[in-house]
Formats: C-alpha cells, structure tokens, sequence
C-alpha cells in the first residue's frame, strides 16, 4: 500500500514547511446539507464534520496516516491541488436540492456530489448529477430504493434498512434467549421515507425471524404533540418500542413519555433523531438506557474514531454523532476516490469509486470496510448497538466489540 | 388640444407596444443568452411559479376571492402525474387531464357552497381543503403516504419530458403561461372580465345590477383550479419527486398569493413580475447565504418582502401607477 510509506516522506517535508500549504488551484466537491427547517440541527453538526475534513484533507495529519489523505497534504496524486467544499443548504425541498445540485454543477464546477441528507432529498438531487454525469457519494440516507434505480453515478457508504434490521431482529433474539419477553413489539416511525422504509424492513426481517410486529405507529415529523401516540402504547404495554424518529419529534417523544410516566421494558430509537448530539444534551437525562444502532464507537482510545471525535469535540464542543459521522464519512471516501482518479474527470472519479476497496482500518468508522457492488451500494456497511449512559452513548452488541455491558430494563429519567 | 391629447396617447400607446414586444422578445430570448445552466433552471421556476400565481391571479385578483389553499390543485395535478407512473407507468403528462379533472371536481364541491357567501368563508374553506388533502395523502400509503411518489428514474422516452437542459421546461412553462394570460386578457376584455370586477369592487352592488355572481365566481375558480393542476403536473415532470410537503405544504399557496400581490393582483402581468423578482431572490439569497448554515436566507428574504407590503401594499403595479401619475403631474 502506497499510503503507509507516505507518512515517511511526508514528516521531513512537514518539519521544514511547518504547515505546509496545498499547491495550486483547489477541486471543488459539492455537498448538499439541510442547514434550515426541521433538519437544521443534523445539518449543522454535519457541517462542522464536512469543514473538519477539509482541514484534515489539505493539513499533514501524521497522526492519522492510516487513513487516505490524511498525512499529506490536499490531493497528493493532482499535484497536491488543495481541496475545497462549496456547501449548500437544500431547505428540506425536494426541488430545492435539486436546484442547488445543479447550481453547484454548473456555476461552482464541483467534480462531484456528497450527502443530501433526507432521503427524498437525496433522490431529486442525485437525479440531476446522473444526468450531467457527475458522481454522487451519499453517506448518510438508508432508504433501500435510491441504489435500485439504475443509476450509474450514484453511490453510497452507509449501511441500509436491511444491514439495521438485521442486527435489531439479532439483538432481540438473543434477548429472548436470554428470557426477557419480546413478544410484543412496537413500532413507532416518523412517516416520511426514513421512517417508512426502516419500519417496514425491520417489521419484514423480524417477522421471518419469528418475531412479530404488533403495533405500528406512524406519525408526522413536525407533529408539535405526540400524546396521543405515547397513550396509544401505554394502552398497548408492549414488551418492546422501536422509534424511528428525526430530532425535534425524538425530544417530544422521551419528554413525553416523562410526562405520562410510560417506560417499555426495552426501548430502541433508531439513529437519527437520536443520535443527534441536541437529543442527548436535552432529553438524554429522561432517556436512559435507550438502545440505538450506530457505526461510530469513538470509546477506544487510538482508533481513528476516538481521534476524529477529538478533533470534533475540540471544533465544536459536542461529541459526533453517528449520522455525522457517516456523512464525514462518505465525503471522505469521494475525497479519496478523487485522488485515485488522479483527475477531476467525472469519468475517471467514477471509475475511481467503483474500484474503491477500503479496510477497516482506513476508516473513520466502525465499517468493515467501503466497496461498491453494481449498484452503488457499500457492500461492507455494518452496524452496531450502543445504549445512552448519562450523556454519552457506549457500544453494548455485538458482545465481540462491546466496551460495556447490557443494561435492561429501560431505565429513562430514574 | 383634442388633437394633442390624441397625438399623446398614440404615443403613450406606441411606447408601451414598444415596450411589450422588447419585453416579449426578452422572454422569448432569455434561456439563449444566458448560457448558464443554473440562471436557465431558474428562468424555469420563474415560469412555473408565474403559472401557478397568474391562475390563481384568476380567482384572488380579478374576482377578489381570496383562496390560501390553491395548493390543492396544484398538489392534486402532482399527484396524478406522479401516481399514473407509479402505478400504469403512464409518462408524468399523461397524469395531467386526470389531475385538472379532479381540481374542477374539488373546485366545484368548495366552491359552490362558499362562493355564495360573501367574506372569508372561501378562503377559510379552501384552507382547511387543502389541509384535509395533505392529511389523507400522509396517511395513505397507497399514495405515496408521508415517503412520496417519484417519476421515473431514468428517461424512457421523449414522452417523459425529462430533459438534462432546463431550457426545454422553460418553453413548455412559458408557452402553457402565454395561454393562460392570453386567456385572462381576452376575459378581462369580455362580460365575464366586468363581472368579476364589479364582483370585486362591490359585490352587493354588483348583484343588484344583476350580475349573477355565485356562477361566476365558480367559472374563475374552475378556470384558475384547471391551470393550477396543470402547472403542479409540469412541477412533477420537471422535479420527479413530489411529498405532501412538496405537493401540498401551505407555504406553496402562500407563494402563489406573495408572487401574485408583488406583482400586482389583479393586473394581467402583475403575477408574472412578482414571481421574476420573488424566485431569483430566493434562489440567489441561498445560493449567498444557505451555505453559511445561519438561516439568513430566510431573514433576507422576509425582510424584503416586510418592506415591500410596507411600502407599497398593491405591488409593484401600484408603484409603477404612482410613477406614471408623478411623471404626468410634472409635464401637467
């Protein structure tokens, strides 16, 4: 591996020139963010995510050879071009996105696309880069259909419905094992294609798992009062509650279930709401105890994880969270494509992507590694369960590379 | 002196053809000289977004009928582009009689009983249509529910009037957009113009001298409804993808009636002017603000808009009336 020779030739020059400039003019990658409306806060933490990498594309981090551009600076294979994000703010419109796709296309010559965020969004946007011919690397957006629909140009890091249920239906089979009854199960999702497409992929893995979904509850995102919901399951007792939720409804939910004083003995809030760093600080406290799915373990001391999610902290004084992480991520992983490519040629960037094979170890998180099937799809995405104690998550399952135990039940605000 | 004030007015008359065929020759141009992709796409949703407030225009400006849940039409005609591909794979424009059919439906049902009534029981009853719609599309999956319907992925033929250049929406809008104002101009010209009219300036008055407004009022809502649907159907087309945010989010309608009072509600041109300065100013705030991740975007274009009713409440119809009415004062 060329790279980890680079660290070598690079310290000496790193003495002399102390921070070293990028050369030349920088190469411009797009990135579409909802930096307003109900999204903003995930947007903005991505944001700082997207500015960190930045930096460390175009620094010398010595500290972090193992993974792609890190120990050199800009793009080592352009003539260490220096790299540049033009970031845009989709608003949460469909055509928005698409609109300012274009505009970072066309006006910012960007030579290709990251993130979109909602999985609408997401779609509109990556439509237009397939028709210029531009490559789209998403990082973050699960639903299953935006790699089934031929596109040639589109591809994306995270893991998808399928690779989350599967270690939900896991995880809850082995909690039935362990006696704990987990035959009654609920589903709480927010009703857009997030929440939608989750729901129904958990309920399907689960059902040919044995596992029955009891109760589905879908509601909108922007709902300003969800009691009815938490009465509903509290009519219900569930034995387990599954929410797939954005931020603002994630708080709302855990305040109100404070307020009706409702606890389900095994509580599972998928990702994105509640990873959000605002879901932690604020309703953290009342929600102790919950298990959520995650690819980003920053706990071990030396990973690159706990390294980025230093640097973060110190940026920004929170913790990063997982989706940010997997948009760091994905924007990494075009970043380096762009290198191999040794050209801003779409074509080549393309052909770069395709040929992408990552390991573990070149990652900022916890993947096995990136490689692209036909579809576009990461086919080496993996997830991992982490439970919320005090105001940090720790990783709990598999037992393999867990740094805590298991505690159940549920505990919330006690 | 008669034959001064002749000779003023045919020049008055000269000028303003002069100035309507540069502005015609300017529209008509616009995609070709600019050869920047992003300045096309955005002539594009200026288009589309004079479509749908010049058919809202229609209703709220000439007949004074307030609607706030246009929406629904324009929803009604995105959804049936959409789900005639999602479920008959039928091109997206396919979907776009079935879309107006259902708006002249709806249209109907809303407006028979409210037009009759005078005050804001249209514009309440329009609301609350349009909520009802987006509330029963989030429930039902078979529509799409709160995930949404796409278009095709990928172009499968010309039919699908999926173009990589915006050039081609920009005519396609523009052109259903001169037969919707040419539409309007004749009307305005005819019986039914003076109607509305009246209706609007007093419409007590107006059904004493006979004029039978509930009907009429209904024919401007059927007409403003069609358009409406059609101008969501070429949404779709063009976007691909349509939500009930996207497709029947209050903030649309609020568009239509901001574009609409800009410009000028009630003038033949007004909607197309308020919608040239309300969509580059919302594209370029984003385009300069949205990145920095503070919001701006927003607070700059409510700004403009707050100054804008401020001074000058009637649109920019009404600023250039006081222009021409300054400028006759000082040669008076």
């Amino acid at each position: 591996m060329k790279i980890t020779r680079r660290p070598l030739l690079a310290a000496p020059a790193l003495m002399l020139a102390g921070r070293a400039q990028a050369q030349g003019a920088p190469i411009k990658v797009g990135t579409l963010l909802p930096l307003t409306g109900v999204a903003a806060s995930a947007g903005n933490s991505a944001k700082a995510a997207i500015e960190l990498a930045v930096e460390l594309v175009n620094t010398p981090r010595p500290d972090l050879a193992s993974m792609p551009l890190m120990a050199t600076t800009g793009f080592p294979a352009i003539g260490g071009r220096p790299l540049e994000v033009v970031i845009a703010d989709q608003q949460g419109s469909p055509s928005v996105a698409q609109n300012q796709a274009l505009r970072l296309i066309t006006q910012e010559r960007v030579v290709a696309l990251t993130n979109g965020y909602q999985s609408g969004l997401a779609q509109t946007a990556s439509a237009i880069a397939e028709r210029h011919g531009i490559p789209y690397v998403n990082g973050e957006s699960v639903a299953t259909n935006l790699t089934e629909r031929g596109f040639r140009w589109f591809f994306r890091t995270t893991p998808i419905g399928p690779d989350i249920a599967a270690i939900y239906v896991e995880f809850l089979k082995a909690a039935r094992i362990d006696g704990r009854p987990v035959s009654k199960i609920a589903i709480v999702n927010e009703n857009t294609e997030y929440g939608t497409s989750i729901a129904d992929v958990i309920r399907r893995t689960a059902e040919q798992g044995g596992i029955s979904i009891e109760l589905q509850i879908p509601y909108a995102a922007n709902s300003a009062d969800v009691s009815a919901q938490v009465l509903q399951l509290k009519g219900a007792q569930p034995d387990v509650v599954i929410f797939i939720s954005y931020t603002s409804d994630a708080i709302l939910y855990a305040r109100t279930m404070r307020a009706q004083g409702y606890r389900p003995p095994i509580l599972i809030g998928d990702n994105s709401g509640f990873s959000d760093d605002n879901f932690v600080q604020t309703a953290g406290d009342i929600a102790q105890g919950l298990i959520n799915r995650s690819a980003f373990d920053p706990s071990r001391p030396g990973s690159n994880s706990f390294k980025i999610n230093a640097l973060y902290k110190a940026r920004t004084g929170r913790e990063m969270d997982d989706t940010t992480a997997r948009m760091m991520q994905g924007f990494l992983v075009a970043c380096d494509a762009i290198n191999r490519a040794g050209s801003t040629q779409p074509a080549a960037i393309q052909a770069a992507l395709r040929a992408t094979d990552l390991s573990a170890d070149q990652l900022m998180i916890g993947y096995r590694g990136v490689k692209f099937d036909d579809k576009g799809q990461n086919t080496k995405a993996s997830v991992l369960l982490v439970q919320l104690r005090g105001r940090e998550y720790v990783s709990v399952w598999p037992t393999e590379t867990a740094t805590a135990q298991l505690q159940l039940p549920y505990k919330g605000w006690e | 002196m008669s034959a001064q004030i002749a000779a003023r007015a045919l020049t008055r008359g000269v000028g303003n053809l002069v100035l309507g065929v540069l502005a015609l020759a300017a529209l008509l141009c616009w995609p070709l000289l600019v050869d920047n992709v992003f300045y096309q796409r955005i002539g594009a949703l200026v288009m589309l977004s004079a479509l749908s407030a010049s058919a809202w225009n229609l209703v709220g400006g000439y007949a004074g009928q307030i609607s706030i849940g246009h929406v629904l039409f324009f929803g009604c005609g995105a959804y049936a582009s959409l789900l005639g591909y999602t479920w008959f794979e039928w091109a997206p424009m396919v979907g776009a009689p079935v879309g107006i059919a259902l708006s002249l439906l709806l249209a109907t049902i809303v407006g028979t009983p409210t037009l009759r009534l005078k005050g804001h029981y249209f514009s309440m009853a329009t609301i609350a249509l349009a909520e009802l719609a987006r509330i029963i599309v989030v429930n039902s999956p078979v529509l799409g529910g709160g995930v949404g319907v796409s278009g095709p992925a990928l172009p499968r033929s010309m039919a699908d009037l999926s173009f990589i250049s915006p050039v081609p929406y920009y005519y396609i809008f523009g052109g259903v957009l001169a037969v919707l104002l040419l539409f309007t101009w004749q009307m305005s010209r005819s019986r039914m113009g003076y109607y509305l009219r009246a209706i609007r300036g007093q419409e007590r008055a107006a059904r004493s001298l006979g004029v039978p407004a509930p009907r009429f009022k209904l024919y401007a809502l059927l007409v403003s409804a069609g358009f409406t649907s059609l101008a969501g159907s070429l949404y779709a087309t063009m976007v691909g993808f349509v939500d009930p945010d996207s497709g029947f989010g209050i903030l649309l309608s609020v568009k239509m009636v901001i574009a609409a009072a800009l410009g000028g509600a009630g003038t033949l041109f007004g909607p197309l002017v308020g919608a040239a300065l309300l969509v580059p100013l919302e594209e370029f705030t984003n385009a300069m603000f949205g990145g920095g991740g503070t919001g701006i975007t927003y607070v700059v274009y409510g700004a403009i808009i707050v100054f804008i009713s401020r001074f000058a409440p009637g649109g920019l119809a009404e600023i250039l009336t006081r222009l021409q009415a300054w400028r006759a004062r000082r040669a008076g």
